[in-house]
């Protein structure tokens, strides 16, 4: 009999998760996963083999000889391929400068080891970097500027303790912050917790957890928020006791909602007409959500997505103070956040060693709420193909010439897939670090094959509210040809006459890591023990709650803020002086673009059987779910289209071509599809892929949110 | 002793973490079948929607009707703990015989793949995991703890089981073991 190593480790790709797990080794493959007893994988974990040992893994260096973007390669050695990058890399920063290189990093691959191809941009003088993700900042901005913090939740294990939950906008079944959380919503509503969700979709996790679904058109979540409060004023619910002593800038608020100033009285039948919610399921909400206490009102950040995204995260943080539910046991702040004592992503990237990669002399910018001021030293995620077809010309910090791209995918992931085509094709030089020919790789002019986690020890988090840490033990060689993005980083060092670039085995890096990290400082005292295990559980009381201290003893533990208190009216952002951020939260309505021609508004979600865009190549998980547009049985009928029919959605930026999943689950007038679907283009460029982006229009938010669901088309069957 | 599962579909969100799961402890082939379906029933019309999920693996039953048909008498019945077991080296395969567990089991459990050579394969009930005292791996994968196995004896008598839900019905004769928390 063959023997089996067990190796306990975790993660697959960059998820809010990291499911710790342990592999069955068998002749150094990866034949078997047992799951952790209680912090349960989802089929994206157990379909990571399958990923891992895919035929379609690279296994060579490729370099372009067709027209970038034809996918026409010839393999080459790693060291011609490294020779080529090293140079570019030289004659971009001697003929253009280092604003020319711009280098996006993101996460997918996770807890990778030692410092990256970031600490390498750093000593070579630097390049132009990102900010603003296509995840949380909607939500991050308004949370800085109303509660000084983003250490605002309170532990899942508390959701037991709420009386009521609202699911705004948040599907935890699908898309997973922090492993067990749905769990959690189990027990609470086995304890007798009422669910109510309010979401343009009726998702998995409303369809088991939720007692009644609101339905709401995307992009007018705040306006629904706003007239809650008008309700709770109107009927004088609302705790003064609370407001008065913890908060500023109420009475503005309420001028706004009970139309003061601009004489529109801010009325459930005001937000009926906007957001196609009944004037008398919003007032039930509002009453409902006021009498029952301890109540948990609970954001996802898709409705932060949008063109005023950072108003809907701040609405419902006013909320949750009008509601008095900040800071105890079985309330929320209005987010679902970083919780106290717990993994956080406060700490810093698991990436040990300095992160300063910037070119040298730009400002600081931590903390800043000015969006303006971190556009003149950084491109905004969604503004990337915007920044290199205008470049400075067009107010971006550089004119862009080589793009770097690590564990991301941006042709797929950023908004506007055509717009993005267009770019990549005028770029001088493009190298992709891929495990995979993704969309991106496609325009790579050098393509070099990383290899997987499971080859490289790794520490890695989950996100937010997760009460451990995972090891991840590296279980299996890397598979021949590839090298990991550390490796790589470590042998261009070389090339480019950079010294004393850390060279540490990837054990040490986690080492260093553990002992330098605050948090993991803070929380890790053994690592041989937490290596073993390949999990650390950390001790906290619980549940937390993350505000407390400043809920029950104000005057010693003043709220961060210039206030000292949470801000309602934030004078930071007063400051800004811009009628599109105003300093107390305001419904602020976003014009839709052609809507006789284009009234379906579309929305893009995480889909259960990708993380973003990994997993979509991989048979098993499409076979459970293949990439299909949700869409209403009335306005399907209309269309007659029937279910499983192939379409084409389609707006002014492109067209989209996929099989229809007709249902009652979404609201009319609203189609969605999951992100994360390779684009495909045909011969006429029509993406056979499933693509969001192609549909959605580049742009962010003023608080430097992804405006990924305020966009319209039009759905076309009978092909 | 039968053994059996317990369904709550209460906690189902209709995941498939138990399908993956299973199927990558039993396979690694990429043309690999899934050993369990889970069937999603939408109902009602908008904004009154519901949905329910239904999980059917192997429901290795009292008096399996595939062992009844099997012209190779691949299919066994373990004494000790009902198990529905199948040799795959007996089994003559899909074409040869035409599938014959496949078509008599009223629940769909037996699969097989393309090939026409392909034998039958289905939910084994993880005898290598019970004999560890582990549960099958799709009980221990569910991260909403709506699955269990065990003794069915044990749980039918207990208050608001039952042994039928909307889309599966108990059939006399055959004796599915599994129990069910409903939806309602």
């Amino acid at each position: 009999m063959k023997s089996i190593r067990k190796v306990p480790t975790g993660g697959c790709h960059d998820c809010g998760g990291r499911c710790p797990y342990t592999l069955h080794v068998e002749e150094g493959r990866v034949k078997r996963m047992e799951p952790h007893s209680t912090l349960r994988a989802c089929v994206r974990g157990y379909a990571a083999r399958q990923e891992a040992y895919s035929q379609d893994r690279l296994q060579q260096p490729l370099k372009r000889v067709g027209a970038r973007g034809k996918g026409e390669f010839t393999t080459i050695g790693w060291d011609e391929a490294l020779d080529i990058v090293a140079l570019e890399m030289k004659r971009v920063k001697d003929q253009y400068g280092s604003d020319a290189t711009l280098l996006l990093e993101s996460g997918g691959r996770p807890g990778a080891a030692g410092p990256r191809i970031a600490v390498l941009f750093g000593k070579f003088g630097g390049c132009l970097i990102s900010w603003g993700g296509p995840s949380a900042e909607g939500y991050v901005w308004a949370s800085r500027a109303t509660y000084g913090s983003l250490v605002t939740g309170n532990s899942r294990d508390d959701l037991v303790n709420s009386r009521m939950i609202m699911m705004w906008g948040w599907n935890p079944v699908d898309t997973i912050f922090s492993t067990g959380t749905s769990y959690q919503l189990v027990r609470a509503k086995e304890a007798g917790a009422r669910i109510i969700g309010i979401d343009p979709r009726f998702t998995s996790s409303l369809a088991v957890f939720a007692d009644q679904w609101i339905p709401i058109r995307p992009g007018t979540d705040t306006a629904m928020l706003t007239s809650m409060a008008y309700v709770l004023i109107e009927e004088n619910l609302h705790d003064m006791a609370f407001l008065n002593k913890y908060t500023v800038g109420f009475e503005e608020y309420k001028n706004y909602v009970m139309g003061e100033g601009d004489s529109v009285p801010k009325t459930p039948e005001w937000a009926e007409r906007i957001t196609g919610t009944p004037a008398q399921a919003i007032r039930s909400l509002a009453r409902e959500y006021a009498r029952t206490k301890p109540a948990a009102l609970i954001t996802g950040y898709s409705a932060g997505r949008t063109a005023s995204g950072e108003q809907f995260h701040r609405a419902a943080a006013t909320l949750a103070c009008m509601t008095g539910n900040v800071g105890i046991s079985g309330g929320s702040s209005g987010g679902f956040e970083n919780v106290l004592g717990l993994a956080t992503l406060l700490g810093g990237n698991t990436t040990v060693g300095s992160r300063v990669h910037e070119a040298p002399g730009r400002l600081s910018l931590a903390g800043t709420l000015d969006s303006n001021l971190r556009n003149k030293t950084r491109v905004h995620w969604a503004k990337i193909w915007d920044a290199v077809l205008e470049g400075k010309a067009g107010g971006y910090p550089g004119d862009i010439k080589l793009l770097y791209v690590v564990g991301a995918n941006p042709l797929n992931q950023c908004l506007d897939t055509n717009k993005g085509v267009e770019a990549l094709r005028k770029l001088e030089f493009v190298v992709v670090h891929e495990q995979f020919m993704t969309p991106t790789a496609r325009f790579a002019d050098i393509v070099l094959p990383v290899s997987q986690h499971w080859a490289t020890d790794s520490v890695m988090r989950p996100w937010y509210a997760g009460d451990y840490y995972v090891y991840g033990n590296k279980a299996i060689d890397s598979l021949p040809g590839t090298k990991s993005d550390y490796e790589i980083s470590c042998e261009l060092a070389a090339r480019l006459g950079i010294t004393g670039f850390p060279e540490k085995s990837p054990e040490e890096w986690q080492r260093d890591l553990v002992r330098t990290e605050p948090e993991m400082r803070r929380d890790i005292q053994d690592f041989d023990k937490f290596k073993k295990a390949g999990i650390w559980n950390i001790r906290v009381e619980r549940p937390a709650i993350s505000l407390r201290k400043q809920i029950e003893d104000p005057d010693a533990n003043p709220f961060p803020t210039p206030s000292g208190k949470i801000e309602i009216f934030s004078s930071k952002i007063a400051e800004l002086n811009s009628p599109d951020i105003p300093a107390v939260p305001k419904y602020i309505e976003d014009e839709p673009n052609m809507p006789d021609k284009y009234p379906l508004r579309l929305i893009s979600f995480h889909h259960r059987v990708r993380a973003h865009s990994c997993f979509d190549n991989v048979n098993w998980l499409r076979r459970l779910e293949p990439q299909r547009v949700w869409i209403n049985k009335d306005d399907a009928r209309r269309r007659a289209i029937k279910d499983g029919e192939l379409v084409q959605i389609f707006n002014e930026r492109g067209v989209v071509r996929i099989p229809a999943k007709v249902t009652e689950r979404i609201m009319p007038g609203v189609v969605a599809i999951g992100e994360g679907g390779w684009y495909r283009p045909d011969g006429q460029g029509v993406d056979e892929g499933g693509c969001v982006n192609v549909l959605i229009e580049s742009r962010h938010s003023p608080g430097g949110a992804f405006v990924s669901n305020c966009n319209y088309v039009e759905v076309k069957g009978g092909l | 002793m039968q053994l059996g599962f317990f369904f709550d579909q209460t906690r189902c969100s209709g995941c498939e973490a138990c399908v993956l799961a299973c199927k990558q402890w039993h396979s690694e082939d990429e043309d690999a079948v899934d050993y369990i379906t889970v069937i999603e029933q939408e109902k009602g019309s908008y904004p009154d929607v519901q949905v329910k999920w239904l999980f059917l693996p192997c429901f290795h039953c009292a008096d399996p009707p595939c062992i009844k048909v099997c012209p190779a008498e691949a299919i066994a019945k373990r004494a000790e703990d009902g198990l529905v077991t199948v040799d795959r080296g007996k089994c003559l395969g899909k074409l040869e015989c035409g599938a014959l567990c496949q078509k008599a089991c009223p629940y769909g459990a037996p699969r097989f793949r393309e090939q026409p050579s392909a034998k039958m394969e289905k939910c084994d009930g993880c005898p290598d995991r019970l004999e560890q005292g582990k549960d099958p791996i799709c009980v221990a994968s569910c991260p909403l703890f709506a699955l269990a196995f065990g003794p069915t004896t044990e749980r039918e008598t207990r208050s608001g089981v039952t042994r039928e839900v909307d889309g599966f019905r108990y059939r006399n004769g055959v004796g599915p073991s599994i129990t069910f928390k409903p939806k309602r």
